[in-house]
Order: structure tokens, then C-alpha cells, then sequence
């Protein structure tokens, strides 16, 4: 499979990641049992008129879309795909609270034009004007890496340049039912998350869009070489054959990794498979966390893409993210190794370009 | 790159019949599924028709057998057709090849979400409609349903999700990643969808008319189709047959509004281009189109221009089937996918019921009647919101 270079990202996170310079130096963090996003002015990159009527997650894609086109200078883009797990849920919210409300009457239409899932992509190519492919993604935690996935395919297809997005945002009340579901927990202050003992995540929401290049330029800042899902792997040693394999599709071996993301959540019962490998991933690569600083959600796996990209740039792996006591000395393979629900796993495969 | 790619199964359940050989009785007798509401609990039930399946949730789950009280409506219907497709096809899943599932659904598990929300946050008896409230519920529901999934994602590109995707599993076939994929798309109908097409003020209070210069919008339906479709290696390993071949999709954008296509229809004209390069047919060889065809007047006008400015004077036969099955949203393109191969099958066009009046300087007539007639070639169309336009064209195999 045909690899594509990262030429620019923007970042929307509960950490500063919107600012270019931020490097995990200072970290927010969690309100308790749940992170919110710091979202940027918008002004900068969405007219007010526009601004007026969006909702966050547009917002969010938006602008996050724009940083990474100024970034890598792209002039046009031959395909916008997104990956969002609940999509523009605080209009699917404000619509469904209304009819209830007023039973069936009185309503406006505004937020129901915006809460279906693909409005960020078509917001997206409406203020672009691109007319090519446009895809919305909404599979949990596969969103994102489907959305990678196409834009692959679409590079060995003949595209040039294209914009990929992972959005996500919650509500107030979305967070209140969630809690009340005991989905949610406290952030230990003694337990880090890769050794949780207890059910309960630190819900989160954020937006992280990259702009994908089938060939290199100036502008590269590491190469995605390949990704893939896994679908209820039945047990960890399923896992590790099927990541032995996916590694050996780019001649690699878990010791030519020299950093390894992995996606503890600090629910116990999703994260107990990731607990189960860990000892092997640690024998061999270096392992680190990122939920731990930017919550869990559907499309958590678009940060840790930023944060690999931002990973191999620095070459340093930050003191927050670690888990081994190991220092990489060189930074050229970066894997993800995400996690939803215990449900959905994946591998992103990063490299130095 | 070159594998080719062929249907081998097909499912559906709509307001014209549980499945493939009911719905294929109602098209051939010329009888449309839409009436008045029963099912979803609506204060206009009484003002507006909807195609509706005549089945209630207890009924569903007794075909689908579980009675596992998570399951939605959405789940329901898109199990029983997806399990429909594969048994149609003869495949099995357990015999070490690839498999995929690739659906797609707008309104998820809104339905029941929407009857429960308000007394969620005071109860503790439905809070776990919060875990089968969005898009990829249904679609994980179906692969278990199925055993041995390999693959599984879920696109929502608002009323052309399913064209998406059917493109998808083309694409993931001819790029060695799966053998074979389970596609299409599931919409129960709900207050929420049912609602916000009204406040567009989109719907017609009568049987909707595709294409008819009176035309007042759409009625909405509910619907869940799959289709199975096999790379050819994996065809003929297993010796199977196929029903027909998927030869050209485009998928572009009308980039204009969000929920309005441009007068001109820009991007369908797009989209069906690009789907006729990819299949190296030239626009005379199209026997017959399935229209988008909703009955709004934004939507029929667009299509309108988009296919004169493809097909010049010499617009081949079609109708659109909307006026049997209602507006099926996320499922339209499967439910219309399966319809297409029901006629290159049966060698039939099926009606474009209660239209009466061409659109006013369009000269543009759709099949009124059935017609019996050797199809070998169909485009089959599908536009959103959001801009999104996607075309497949299929082949007799």
C-alpha cells in the first residue's frame, strides 16, 4: 500500500494543542471524571455571520481543518474525509429537546440541517469549494481509522492532496447521562491509567484534521505507512499476531519501534487486553500513553495521530506519555495502538520521512 | 487493481414487503407501500403518509429471533436484510475468506433514544439507549448477527450514505483488502427525521410525484437493504453465481448549500460523469436510470439538468421508485441497488407512480407503466445533504 506524507495538522484537544509551540510542556488536567476541549477564537478562522449559526463540532472542524491546510500550504484538495463517532450531537440535542419539548411544534430547521453526521465535511468542501470526494465516517472507534484508510486507497487511486479530520464534541448533558450510566470516573491521583484497576473513563472531545500528501515535500513531517483494524479480537495473543503480521507488511519488526502509543482509557474491563500486552510491547519497543492527557472518545486515536506526527518532528518522547523507564535514542517508527470500548482496536504505523 | 466486482445477494425490507420476493410482487403489481402511519408515534400521524414496514418492533424480533432488549428497530431491519443477502448469496462466512461489513445509517438509534431521553435523567431504567444511540450500533448488531466479521465500518453522507457504501466495498475488494463485503444501509423511520423534514417543509401530504410538474415533496419511509458483493477471485473459488456486476461509481460534491442542490445540478452531473468514465460505457449505452427522484421540487429540477446535461436529447428510459418505497434516507441507494438488479433480472422498468404532468420546459417523461424490456446496462443515483452526489452503474452479469 501506497504511503502518504503528513504536511499539516491542526489540533483542537483539553490541551493547549491549538498553539504550534505547545510540546506537552504544560497540561490541563481532567475536570474530575471528564475533559473539555480549549477551543481557540474563532474569529480567526470562521466569519462571523457563519460562526453565528455552528455548532461546536463544525467549529471545531473548521478550524482545526484550516490550521493544518495553512500549515502544509495547500491550495486545493482533492478529497475531505471525516471520521466522527456521534457527529454534530449538540444539534442532534437541540433539535430533539425542542420537539420534545413543544410536542412536534414550533420548530426550526437550523438544527436539524446541522445535525446530521457529514455536516463538518460539507461545511468543509462548501467554503473550500472542492467538488471532489467527500466521505463522513461514524463507525465508533473506527471513524477515524476508516477515514485514514480511504485516503490511502485513494492515494494508489490517483489523488494528490487530500484533507482527513477525526471530530468529536459532547454536551453538558451528554456528560451528566453518562455519568449517571457510571461511565465515567475520577482521575486516580496514585494509579496511573495503564494500571487501572476500575471501571470508568475520563470522557473527553476533541478534533485533530491532517492534510495528507501522496508525495513528499519540504513540507513532510512524517510518512502514515499503513493502518488497520481489528474487530473483537478474542483474545491478546490474537492482538499480538495479527500486529507481528501488520508490522511485517512494512518489513518491520516490534523492535524497530521505537515508540509505541498505546490506548489505556482507565477502564479496567476495556483496557484489560492492553494491560495483557503491555509486557511484551515493553520487552521490545518503548511504550507510552496519550488518553491520560486527552481523554477518552470515539476519534481519541486522531490526537494520538497529532501526537505522533509532533513525536517524530521533536524526536523526544514527552515525561507525561511514558511508560517504560526507557529513553528512546532515536525516533523513526512510531506505532499507535488505540482501543475503544475493548471493542475496536487499530494500528497507525508512523515513520520519519 | 483490475478485479472485477459482482452482487451475488440481495436483501430488503421496506414498506413494500418483509423481503426481496414480496418487495419484487409489490413492484411488478404497481403497489406502492405508502400510507397512512401506524407504527411511529407522531402528532401528525393523521396529516401525512409515510412508508412504513407493517411490522411492530415484537414482530421484528421475532424474525430476527432475540430477544435482546437493546436491539432497535434500526438493528432489526437492517439484521433480517443483511442475514437475507448472505443466505441469497450462499456464501459462508466461515470458510476463511475476508469478510466485510460495510452499512450506513443518518438516523442511528434516534428512534428509541427520542422515546426515553427526557426520563433519562431521572430514571435509571433506559440509560442504555446510550450505547446504541449512534451509527455503528446497528451495523456491529449485524456483523455478530452474521459470525466472523473481519471488517466492519459505518458511513453517514446523509441521503446517499448506501452508494457510498457499495462504492466502498468495491473499492476495498479491488485493493486486496477484503473478498467479499456486506453493503448498504438501514433507516427506521423516527419523530426526529420525520420532524425535520417537515420544518424543511419537504414533505408532501399526499402521494409524493416524482418528476411531476406538481410535485410537493417527499414522503419519508423506513428501510433496511444489503447486498452482498464478491470479488471475482473469491466468485469463482466457491463456483457461485452472480446476479450482476457493480462497473462504475463516482462519488462528488454539489458544494453549494447544505441542504439545497444547485439549480444546475453541478455536482450530480459530476458524479454520474465520472461513474459513466469509470465503466467505459458511453451515455447511449444506458438502458434505463433509477433516479434520486424524491418529488421535492429542488431535488427533481437539479437532477433534471444534471441528467439533460449528461445525456443531451437522448435520455434513456427511468423512473424514480420513491413513490413506492418513500424517501428511505441512508438506505435509499441499497434499496435502489436492489431494485436494479431486480430488473436486469427480470428485464422489467418499474413504474414512476402518481406522475401526470412533465416539468415545464424539461420534456422530461418517466415510465409510467411497466415495461418489459431487455435491460442490460442502469444507472442508479443518489443525492444528500451536505452536497454529497454519488452514481453506481450496474451490468447484467
Amino acid at each position: 500500500m501506497t504511503k502518504a506524507y503528513i504536511n499539516g495538522t491542526g489540533c483542537i484537544s483539553p490541551q493547549n494543542s491549538i498553539d504550534s509551540e505547545w510540546f506537552f510542556d504544560t497540561i490541563h488536567p481532567a475536570k474530575g471524571d471528564y475533559f473539555d476541549a480549549i477551543e481557540p477564537s474563532y474569529k480567526e478562522f470562521i466569519a462571523p455571520n457563519l460562526l453565528r449559526r455552528m455548532g461546536r463540532a463544525i467549529k471545531m472542524g473548521v478550524a482545526a481543518g484550516n490550521i493544518a491546510i495553512q500549515q502544509a500550504d495547500a491550495k486545493k484538495v482533492d478529497a475531505i474525509i471525516t471520521g466522527t463517532g456521534l457527529g454534530c450531537f449538540e444539534d442532534s440535542e437541540r433539535f430533539l429537546l425542542a420537539l420534545l419539548n413543544n410536542e412536534e411544534q414550533f420548530l426550526t430547521p437550523t438544527s436539524f440541517i446541522q445535525s446530521t453526521h457529514n455536516t463538518v465535511g460539507s461545511q468543509i468542501a462548501l467554503l473550500m469549494k472542492c467538488h471532489d470526494y467527500n466521505f463522513t465516517y461514524v463507525h465508533r472507534g473506527f471513524s477515524f481509522e476508516s477515514a485514514i484508510q480511504d485516503a490511502l486507497m485513494l492515494f494508489e487511486e490517483g489523488k494528490e492532496t487530500i484533507l482527513v479530520g477525526g471530530i468529536e464534541e459532547h454536551t453538558p448533558n451528554f456528560v451528566i447521562l453518562n455519568r449517571r450510566a457510571r461511565k465515567f470516573q475520577e482521575v486516580s491521583s496514585t494509579t496511573p491509567i495503564w494500571e487501572s484497576t476500575t471501571p470508568g473513563i475520563q470522557m473527553s472531545e476533541g478534533t485533530a484534521c491532517f492534510i495528507l500528501n501522496k508525495t513528499k515535500t519540504d513540507k513532510s513531517l512524517a510518512s502514515v505507512d499503513g493502518i488497520q483494524t481489528l474487530y473483537k479480537p478474542k483474545t491478546s495473543a490474537d492482538i499480538l499476531n495479527k500486529l507481528h503480521s501488520f508490522l511485517k507488511l512494512h518489513n518491520l519488526t516490534l523492535a524497530d519501534i521505537d515508540v509505541t502509543l498505546m490506548g489505556f482509557s482507565g477502564d479496567v474491563n476495556f483496557d484489560s487486553k492492553l494491560q495483557e500486552l503491555l509486557p511484551s510491547i515493553e520487552k521490545e519497543s518503548i511504550a507510552a500513553c496519550y488518553k491520560n492527557v486527552c481523554g477518552e472518545y470515539h476519534t481519541a486515536s486522531a490526537f494520538a495521530m497529532w501526537t505522533a506526527t509532533k513525536i517524530i518532528e521533536k524526536q523526544k518522547l514527552p515525561q507525561v506519555l511514558a511508560i517504560s523507564d526507557k529513553t528512546p535514542s532515536k525516533i523513526k517508527h512510531v506505532l499507535i495502538f488505540n482501543q475503544y470500548l475493548g471493542i475496536n482496536y487499530s494500528f497507525t504505523l508512523l515513520s520519519q520521512c | 487493481m483490475s478485479q472485477r466486482v459482482y452482487i451475488t445477494g440481495l436483501g430488503m425490507i421496506s414498506a413494500i414487503g418483509n423481503n426481496v420476493s414480496e418487495s419484487f410482487l409489490s413492484l411488478s403489481q404497481s403497489k406502492t407501500g405508502i400510507g397512512k402511519i401506524n407504527h411511529l408515534t407522531t402528532r401528525y400521524k393523521d396529516e401525512f403518509l409515510a412508508g412504513e414496514i407493517k411490522l411492530s418492533n415484537a414482530d421484528l424480533a421475532d424474525l430476527v429471533k432475540d430477544n435482546n432488549p437493546a436491539l432497535n428497530r434500526n438493528s432489526y431491519i437492517a439484521m433480517l436484510a443483511a442475514k437475507e443477502a448472505v443466505i441469497n448469496s450462499g456464501i459462508d462466512t466461515n470458510d476463511g475468506l475476508r469478510t466485510g461489513v460495510i452499512s450506513s445509517t443518518t438516523v442511528a438509534g434516534m428512534g428509541k433514544t427520542e422515546l426515553y431521553y427526557k426520563e433519562l435523567f431521572e430514571k435509571y431504567d433506559h440509560l442504555d439507549v446510550l450505547d446504541t444511540h449512534d451509527c455503528g450500533d446497528s451495523t456491529e448488531r449485524i456483523a455478530d448477527y452474521l459470525g466472523n466479521v473481519d471488517y466492519v465500518t459505518t458511513i453517514s453522507t446523509a441521503c446517499s450514505s448506501a452508494a457510498n457504501a457499495i462504492m466502498l466495498g468495491c473499492r476495498m475488494i479491488k485493493h486486496g483488502q477484503l473478498d467479499r463485503v456486506v453493503v448498504g444501509g438501514v433507516d427506521a423511520l423516527s419523530k426526529f427525521t420525520f420532524n425535520g423534514f417537515n420544518t424543511l417543509m419537504i414533505l408532501d401530504r399526499e402521494w409524493c410525484k416524482p418528476f411531476d410538474e406538481n410535485r410537493k415533496g417527499l414522503n419519508l419511509g423506513e428501510a433496511a437493504a444489503f447486498l452482498v458483493i464478491e470479488g471475482e477471485n473469491a466468485l469463482n473459488l466457491r463456483k457461485g453465481k452472480a446476479l450482476a456486476e457493480v462497473v462504475g461509481y463516482a462519488n462528488a460534491n454539489d458544494a453549494y448549500h447544505q441542504t439545497a442542490s444547485s439549480p444546475e445540478g453541478y455536482g450530480a452531473t459530476l458524479a454520474i460523469t465520472e461513474a459513466l468514465a469509470m465503466s467505459g460505457l458511453v451515455p447511449s449505452q444506458i438502458d434505463y436510470i433509477n433516479m434520486h427522484g424524491t418529488g421535492t421540487p429542488n431535488n427533481d429540477l437539479s437532477e433534471s439538468m444534471a441528467t439533460k446535461a449528461v445525456f443531451g436529447n437522448q435520455v434513456p428510459k427511468f423512473s424514480s421508485t420513491k413513490a413506492f418505497t418513500g424517501h428511505t434516507l441512508a438506505a435509499a441507494a441499497s434499496i435502489e441497488a436492489v431494485i436494479s438488479v431486480l430488473s436486469l433480472q427480470n428485464s422489467m422498468i418499474f413504474p414512476n407512480l402518481n406522475f401526470t404532468t412533465p416539468i415545464a420546459d424539461m420534456n422530461l417523461i418517466p415510465e409510467t407503466q411497466l415495461v418489459n424490456t431487455p435491460l442490460n446496462t442502469i444507472l442508479s443515483n443518489s443525492f444528500g445533504f451536505g452536497g454529497n452526489c454519488s452514481s453506481l452503474i450496474f451490468k447484467k452479469a
